[in-house]
């Protein structure tokens, strides 16, 4: 700042005149009339000022200041120096944009506040779902810990321009060498990605573009080029399906395909009709959770229920085994026939030939469920280019990897060999969003913008077409990958600018740029490009015998809907989710069936503080062993059979909370889903579980959620005496009897003034898939607390999916016969009521506020601050609370959550509150709360009244369907809907009367806002 | 007092006191030093007491989470211990008010102590809501002030504010109370001490009791008012208390039952904390004379009336929970959910030391034991403590939603606190003791001569002319095993004829100790019957000694083998 300019007051000054000099002497410009007061005794007593009023000013100046002092400290918010001319500071933009990392796929709007992703939501315009990773990536963005921020050479920054330099260097002698460089990616579906390597590799010809699932899917891409000609997964429309047979298909789970939608369609009551759907699985998926029939078959028997299927439905007479599954298979082939082009089988073997038996059976049944032209990109990696790949590397025949957006040392079975082959490598680049163990292990890292940050093109399906677009300028000194090898290959353009060009030159010929980069997507005519090929069924079904191998146990690797392949381990909130299923956090386990357990002598005891311990299991497949893989006993497990999660136990550059679990990838060999030969030891010592629920069945209160078949839905009167399946609760009143919920003590409040929300919960579209729960993390600034506060009942979610098992004395009534008939005390009553059966129904439910209209909570508090809105909301002043948890323990739903610790600014909760990066996703709306406050759902409240505000500047009303909540506008399947009920025209109205509704625990006479409506199940009766 | 007492009742004063011994008796704790029991029992309970404290600063300073609570059970612990607490601390003021005004005058010697257990046992119940708040520093909001936030006001919906309300009058109530009967004593000590500062803070706690008849007839005036205040206090309080529940919708909590049955319940756990306390009070303060068999034998009933009251509220809630019906009755604290759940110890330990254990307190001879009294009373202390623990966390481990059933551990933290309020309560406790009269001397003194060993014993001798004519033949005279039918009563004047008769006012005892084979056990007996000097033994001859072994019963033959009356004689010319 060093200048020699010289500045000056006034022209006296300049002139340096004597007054300046004066003046500068002087600390006032006026002399202090001192004399006036000290000294001279008369003056001082006619001075205005007497000592009295001296002592008074003292006084109060000491007072006031010693007040003044007692303040809370102030946080000054700084408004922007240079206002963007695009924000406006306190409203939201959202943007249109496509996630696709290479696991999750699918089109999104982001939420940004100021300049800052803080939201993702599903793009329903494009038929965009979202799931908890999705939902939870915006987190991923922030995560300064494992983000790769600088190019880096060994662990040595470097700047972009030096990595350039050396890897051109690098890249330029190995081409002129001719020695081999493999591209390693993950799937891009990015058409002009793959343009722009396909131009590199014409001016690099040495390089082989190599494309790795982490989790593969391989066996179905095989199968389907075998038959239709290309490399591609199929499609299916479940919502034109009446039956479905899946054969340990996870379809609403593993499967990125976003199918939760077309299922849930299919299965609408009202409709009177909905799609039967059997699950034959060893593991409990989410998938089977909402079959309608769940057979539990262990693997091996799965692949030969698929050939008995095949026999079945063709009646062909291959080579197969008997299976405990046969009847059922007997029974669902008859309905498939009836169905016909309705029908449809999927499995999920990732298996070249189980593939085929499954698609040889659709293409028998001429299913209209599997599509084959309109078909998904989202998985193109190849299992033998890997195992060459890995191979190569080894025997150093490949001289240069460079990676793109994988983590193969991580997720590779043979991650040793292909680290210490990738370590010896004359290049090893790895371009990584996080620096991760690949890019530990490789020479030179290049920092990837996260999704949020960059622009892109991917084709989910073979009909959309959708942009990426950036949301915030890169946070580090990142660049993309495509405009990485633009500048390799020689091309002078930004990807931005290429992209624009390529999209609209090849794609959108005959659309709008500005159109499409604002919709997020533009939907595309489907050229066919499907051959069908004639298959020897025999000979694969031959092929599949001698491939599977029966054994005492057998494992069935997933992915889990927390964590998924791996990719965001590192992501407090997905680890904070609860698995749909077994309701733990921060783990992978074995499951296990209650049977073998009982063999094995594995239990899972619940301890004093309510939290769930487990035994270690030593599991050694094809001479592999993971030691102490905690166990989880399954209801629904088959028996023979183990579960095992994989994208858990990463280490490298997580935060130490992060790193739970045991890496399954190392069983994962060749992408294999399925393993034989699996030896279980039980070993030393007690894991402990962190699960959010600890009791499985629903111990027969069967007001609490209510199911019913298709049947009775169909046929019986649902408030019938006897028979209905949506009794309400009746009281005797003046002496007649009437619905109890119609019954109050005092006048109601007119409701009917204003806006009156309501949130309807439908049990039969939930499928549990949890995103919801993200979108509420992330909408409400709701905080994370670790595995061992999880552990001990303190988890902070709002909202939560309560999972219930049905026990094996289904009913209460039928608990009560038996007792009656002498054949069970009372006590074993309860517990055979409390136990849950070894192949459970399950059903899920959303459980948040309820936002009673007679609150139990509200009436306890001491100092009023939670209290009941005009607008139906229960509200929490968090100001006010001083904390005394009676409205938690008057809460018959127990959601409301306390602050046990301050969660935020605090390193005991090192998480996203915890840092300056992680902070930027909280939303500016909702306030982050203090220890020692209650607190819960707000039913979004700050969206319900920016929604307001906003027809209010707009100078209209409130449109139909306008208010929405975090969690409705997540949920992907409709089974959230929010409303206002004083505006007719919104769907609430309808199915606050619908015939499914239910209020949960309305004979309290609570009166809540939320309202559920009863699970219908299609059991297959008529 | 002009209060008639009869003679067949025990004497409530033992050790034939007279007015001045009781001052000294009194008097004695305050003036004299401690002993080694009382610095060794006052550093544990200081020990715990900073324990506490220590990890209530903790809570404060890091969060509630640092106790075993989770979201699905907010109170455990806490609230268990404040219920605990403000259950004991309501024998005091039945003892002394109820009691007062239905002129029990047994309370007299025990008020005191009652009472200051009660002012204390609520400071440690006041600490838990307090500190049970996430953020106690606000608690004052609690209370109805005025205030700068707008319009916000207290809800008075709720009972934790009729809590607040209810405990603090209870407190200042029982405070004001407890003063008031303190001041003739706080004179006493006052008029007694030597040391000028002993002196000077006396005087001022006395209030200035000058101890005339103004004094003594306002003294009268407001304990009777104050007891008629405090009498409806005792049941109110804890039926406030059992509103912060019974108002709830929790199966279990949400019980009419509640308010009487809670209010039985803190008397029972009241007395027995009382015969906890004066258990060791009297050993420690040499106060046996005071607190005699007949005391506990009298609280001991109360515990039995008020334990069967509990026993049978305990009973309807197990009917009620099975007679519903209702799967969510069939877990509350005293069902058989409970009894086979996961906290059927806890239901069991409930059953066990609160219904059956005091039942043995109707046998005659246990509850006039000082040991078994000792023990059962911290059996029901216990039992007590057990019964608050399982009405909350058993009710809140099963919720209504079987999602959100849970479980309690304590951690540390929870029972270093509790053990700290216990700490604390001693530490008060013992300070009390060291520097109050923890007997009502001015007020036992007023039964004096109406229930004072001296006195009855005057009477059954037709001395002083106090009653005369209501002794009769079979009125028992003399404590001890000497059987109280006439012949003994004839044989005792036929005795006195010979040796004379001891007059209490005029003569001065001997040391009967000095005579070779007449321990303390024997002087009591002599005692008893109404020997007490030399000059009376020394007049015995075999006749005498075969009417005193017949009267006795005891030791055949040893006055005359030790030859007694030789003996006597030798002492009195020595």
């Amino acid at each position: 700042m060093a200048s020699n300019k010289k500045y000056w007051q006034s022209v006296e000054e300049l002139k340096e005149s004597s007054i300046v000099e004066t003046l500068s002497k002087d600390e006032f410009v006026e002399e202090i009339p001192t004399e006036a007061f000290l000294g001279d005794k008369e003056t001082l007593e006619n001075s205005a000022t007497s000592r009295r009023d001296f002592l008074k000013y003292v006084g109060f100046t000491t007072a006031a200041a010693s007040l003044a002092a007692c303040e809370g400290p102030v946080r000054k918010s700084i408004p922007y120096v240079i206002q963007p001319d695009n924000i406006t500071v306190g409203e939201a933009d959202w943007y249109a944009t496509t996630m696709a990392d290479g696991f999750d796929f699918a089109n999104v709007l982001v939420k940004t506040r100021e300049g800052r992703p803080i939201q993702i939501m599903p793009n329903k315009d494009a038929n965009g779902t979202t799931n908890a990773r999705i939902q939870a990536s915006v987190l991923s963005l922030y995560d300064e810990k494992l983000r790769a921020t600088d190019p880096s050479k060994e662990d040595t920054i470097i700047s972009w321009k030096q990595a350039d330099k050396a890897i051109l260097a690098k890249l330029n002698t190995l081409k002129e060498a001719n020695k081999p460089v493999v591209l390693l990616t993950g799937t891009l579906a990015s058409p002009s990605t793959e343009k722009i390597i396909a131009d590199f590799i014409t001016v690099y010809p040495n390089v082989k573009h190599v494309i790795y699932d982490a989790v593969s899917e391989s066996g179905t891409l095989d199968a389907f080029e075998t038959m239709y000609g290309k490399r591609t997964l199929p499609n299916y429309h479940f919502d034109k399906a009446e039956v479905i047979v899946s054969i340990g298909a996870d379809f609403l789970g593993d499967w990125q395909g976003g199918f939760e939608k077309s299922y849930v369609d299919g299965r609408n009551p009202k409709s009177g009709k909905m799609s039967y759907h059997v699950q034959l699985e060893s593991n409990m998926s989410l998938t089977g959770a909402n079959a309608d029939k769940r057979v539990i078959v262990k693997p091996s028997d799965q692949v030969y229920a698929l050939i008995n299927l095949y026999n079945k439905i063709t009646g062909a007479n291959l080579p197969s085994k008997k299976t405990p599954a046969d009847k059922e298979i007997a029974k669902v082939s008859k309905a498939l026939q009836k169905a016909g082009s309705k029908g449809v089988v999927v499995t999920g073997i990732n298996d070249k030939n189980a593939q085929l038996v499954a698609f040889a059976i659709n293409k028998a049944l001429q299913s209209d469920v599997m599509d084959v032209q309109n078909t998904l990109n989202i998985r193109q990696g190849n299992d033998n280019d890997i195992a060459q790949l890995v191979a190569d590397v080894k025997s150093g025949k490949v001289s240069g990897v460079i990676s793109y957006n994988v983590n193969p040392v991580y997720s590779l079975s043979n991650s040793k060999d292909f680290e210490s082959g990738l370590k010896k490598l004359a290049l090893s680049v790895a371009m990584s969003v996080v620096y991760d163990d690949t890019a530990k292990a490789s020479t030179y890292t290049l920092p990837m913008p996260h999704y949020l940050e960059s622009w892109g093109d991917v084709k989910i399906t073979a009909s959309s077409y959708g942009l990426m677009q950036p949301t915030i300028n890169p946070l580090f000194n990142t660049r993309q990958f495509q405009d990485a090898l633009l500048q390799w290959s020689g091309n002078k353009i930004t990807y931005s600018d290429y992209l624009k060009e390529f999209a609209t030159s090849t794609i959108l010929t005959d659309k709008s740029w500005n159109k499409a980069l604002h919709d997020g997507f533009s939907t595309q005519e489907v050229v066919s490009e499907v051959s069908e090929n004639e298959v020897n069924i025999s000979q694969v079904v031959a092929n599949l015998n001698r491939a599977t191998k029966p054994s005492t146990y057998e494992m069935n690797l997933y992915v889990s809907g927390q964590l998924g392949d791996g990719k965001q381990a590192n992501n407090p909130w997905l680890q904070e989710l609860p698995d749909a299923i077994t309701k733990a956090s921060w783990d992978n386990y074995l499951t296990i069936s209650m049977a073998d357990a009982k063999e094995l002598e594995f239990s899972n005891p619940v301890k004093d503080n309510g939290a769930i311990d487990g035994n270690y299991a030593n599991v050694t497949i094809n001479g592999v062993t993971i030691k102490n893989i905690p166990v989880m006993v399954q209801p629904g497990q088959a028996k023979g059979s183990v579960g095992l999660a994989l994208g858990y136990g990463r280490t490298f550059g997580l935060k130490k909370e992060m790193q739970v679990g045991v890496n399954a990838y190392a069983f994962y060999k060749n992408g294999k889903n399925l393993q034989y030969g699996v030896t279980i030891e039980k070993a030393d010592g007690w894991h402990k579980f962190a699960c959010t629920q600890v009791q499985k069945t629903i111990a027969g209160r069967h007001d609490i959620l209510r199911v019913a078949t298709l049947n009775e839905y169909l046929h019986i009167d649902p408030r019938d005496h006897k028979n209905g399946w949506n009794t309400p609760f009746m009281v005797s009143y003046d002496h007649k009897e009437v619905e109890g919920s119609k019954i109050d003590l005092w006048e109601e409040h007119n409701r009917e003034i204003g806006h009156h929300f309501n949130l309807s919960i439908d049990l039969t579209s939930c499928t549990g898939c949890g995103s919801c729960i993200i979108a509420c993390h992330a909408e409400n600034n709701v905080p994370v607390v670790g595995k061992q506060e999880v552990r001990v009942g303190r988890d902070m979610h709002w909202l939560r999916i309560d999972r219930y098992y049905s026990s094996e004395v289904a009913t209460r009534k039928e608990a009560d016969q038996l007792r009656e008939e002498g054949k069970l005390s009372r006590a074993e009553m309860y517990k055979a009521l409390e136990t849950e059966a070894e192949n459970p129904e399950v059903t899920f439910q959303p459980m948040m506020c309820q936002h009673c209209n007679h609150a139990p909570c509200e009436t306890v508090c001491p100092v009023a601050a939670t209290s009941h809105g005009r607008q139906g909301q229960n509200q929490m002043a968090y100001n006010r609370c001083v904390g005394t948890r009676y409205c938690a323990n008057n809460c018959p739903y127990r959601v409301r959550r306390f602050n046990w610790f301050q969660y935020s600014n605090n390193n005991e909760f090192d998480f996203n509150m915890n840092d300056d990066y992680g902070k930027m996703v909280l939303n500016p709306d909702v306030v982050v709360r203090s220890r020692g406050v209650m607190e819960k759902c707000s039913m979004c409240i700050q969206m319900t009244q920016a929604t307001i505000l906003k027809a209010k500047k707009e100078n209209r009303e409130v449109k139909a369907n306008e208010f929405q909540t975090a969690c409705s506008a997540a949920c992907t399947t409709g089974a959230m809907v929010f409303g206002d009920i004083n505006n007719k025209e919104d769907k609430i109205v309808a199915l606050k009367e619908d015939k499914r509704a239910f209020y949960v625990l309305d004979a309290i006479g609570t009166k809540p806002n939320v309202v559920y409506q009863v699970k219908v199940v299609n059991k297959n009766e008529a | 007092m002009s209060h008639y007492e009869a003679p067949i009742r025990e004497p409530l004063v033992l050790g034939e006191k007279s007015y001045h011994d009781i001052t000294e008796d009194i008097a004695r704790p305050i003036e004299g030093k401690a002993n080694r029991n009382w610095y060794i029992a006052f550093y544990i309970a200081l020990a715990a007491m900073l324990w506490g404290f220590g990890a209530i600063f903790y809570t404060v300073g890091t969060g509630i989470g640092v106790w075993g609570l989770s979201k699905n059970i907010g109170w455990a612990w806490d609230i268990t211990n404040f219920v605990w607490w403000v259950g004991i601390g309501h024998a005091g003021t039945l003892i002394s008010a109820v009691l007062l005004l239905f002129r029990q005058k047994w309370r007299m010697a025990i008020n005191r102590s009652a009472e200051a257990m009660t002012i204390f046992a609520v400071f440690q119940a006041g600490l838990f809501p307090i500190i049970h708040m996430g953020r106690p520093w606000n608690g004052y909001w609690v209370l109805p002030i005025p205030n700068q936030f707008g319009s916000l006001w207290v809800n008075f919906n709720s009972p934790l504010l009729w809590d607040v309300f209810a405990i603090s009058t209870y407190l200042s109530v029982s405070l004001v109370f407890w003063w008031t009967g303190l001041l003739p004593d706080f004179a006493m000590i006052r008029d007694r001490a030597v040391k000028p500062f002993q002196k000077k803070i006396y005087a001022l706690l006395s209030f200035g009791w000058s101890g005339r008849a103004k004094d003594w007839q306002r003294f009268e005036e407001v304990s009777l008012v104050l007891a008629g205040l405090a009498t409806p206090l005792v049941l109110s309080v804890h039926t406030i208390v059992s509103m912060d529940f019974a108002t709830s919708i929790n199966p279990g909590w949400h019980s009419t039952i509640f308010p009487p049955y809670f209010v039985a319940g803190a008397i029972f756990s009241g007395f027995a904390m009382v015969q906890t306390l004066l258990g060791i009070m009297r050993k420690v303060t040499n106060l046996e004379d005071y607190i005699t068999r007949l005391h506990i034998e009298y609280m001991n009933i109360v515990i039995i009336l008020t334990g069967g009251i509990v026993a049978v509220a305990y009973g309807t809630e197990f009917f009620i929970a099975w007679y519903t019906g209702s799967p969510y009755e069939n877990y509350t604290y005293l069902s058989v959910g409970a009894a086979t759940g996961p906290y059927g110890w806890a239901f069991w330990s409930l059953i066990f030391f609160n219904i059956l254990t005091p039942q043995i307190l109707w046998f005659k001879k246990i509850r006039r034991s000082f040991v078994w009294s000792f023990v059962i009373s911290i059996m029901i202390n216990i039992g007590m403590w057990f019964e608050r623990f399982d009405i909350i966390a058993i009710v809140l481990s099963k919720g209504h939603l079987p999602s959100t059933w849970w479980r309690f551990e304590p951690t540390f933290v929870d029972v270093a606190i509790f053990i700290g309020t216990i700490g604390f309560f001693f530490v008060l406790f013992l300070l009390y003791a060291r520097t109050f009269p923890v007997i009502a001397q001015a007020e036992v003194k007023t039964i004096m001569k109406s229930s004072g060993q001296h006195y009855k014993q005057l009477r059954a001798e037709g001395k002083h002319g106090i009653n005369k004519g209501f002794i009769t033949s079979k009125q028992k005279v003399v404590k001890t095993n000497i059987s109280s039918d006439g012949s003994q009563l004839e044989k005792i004047n036929i005795l006195f004829k010979t040796i004379g008769v001891f007059n209490k006012e005029t003569d001065i005892a001997d040391d009967l100790k000095l005579i070779s084979g007449v321990g303390p056990k024997l002087e009591g007996v002599l005692n008893s019957i109404g020997i007490y000097s030399f000059v009376q033994v020394s007049k015995m001859t075999i006749t005498e000694y075969n009417l005193l072994d017949n009267i006795t019963g005891t030791f055949p033959g040893r006055a005359e083998r030790d030859d007694w009356s030789g003996q006597a004689k030798n002492l009195l010319n020595g």
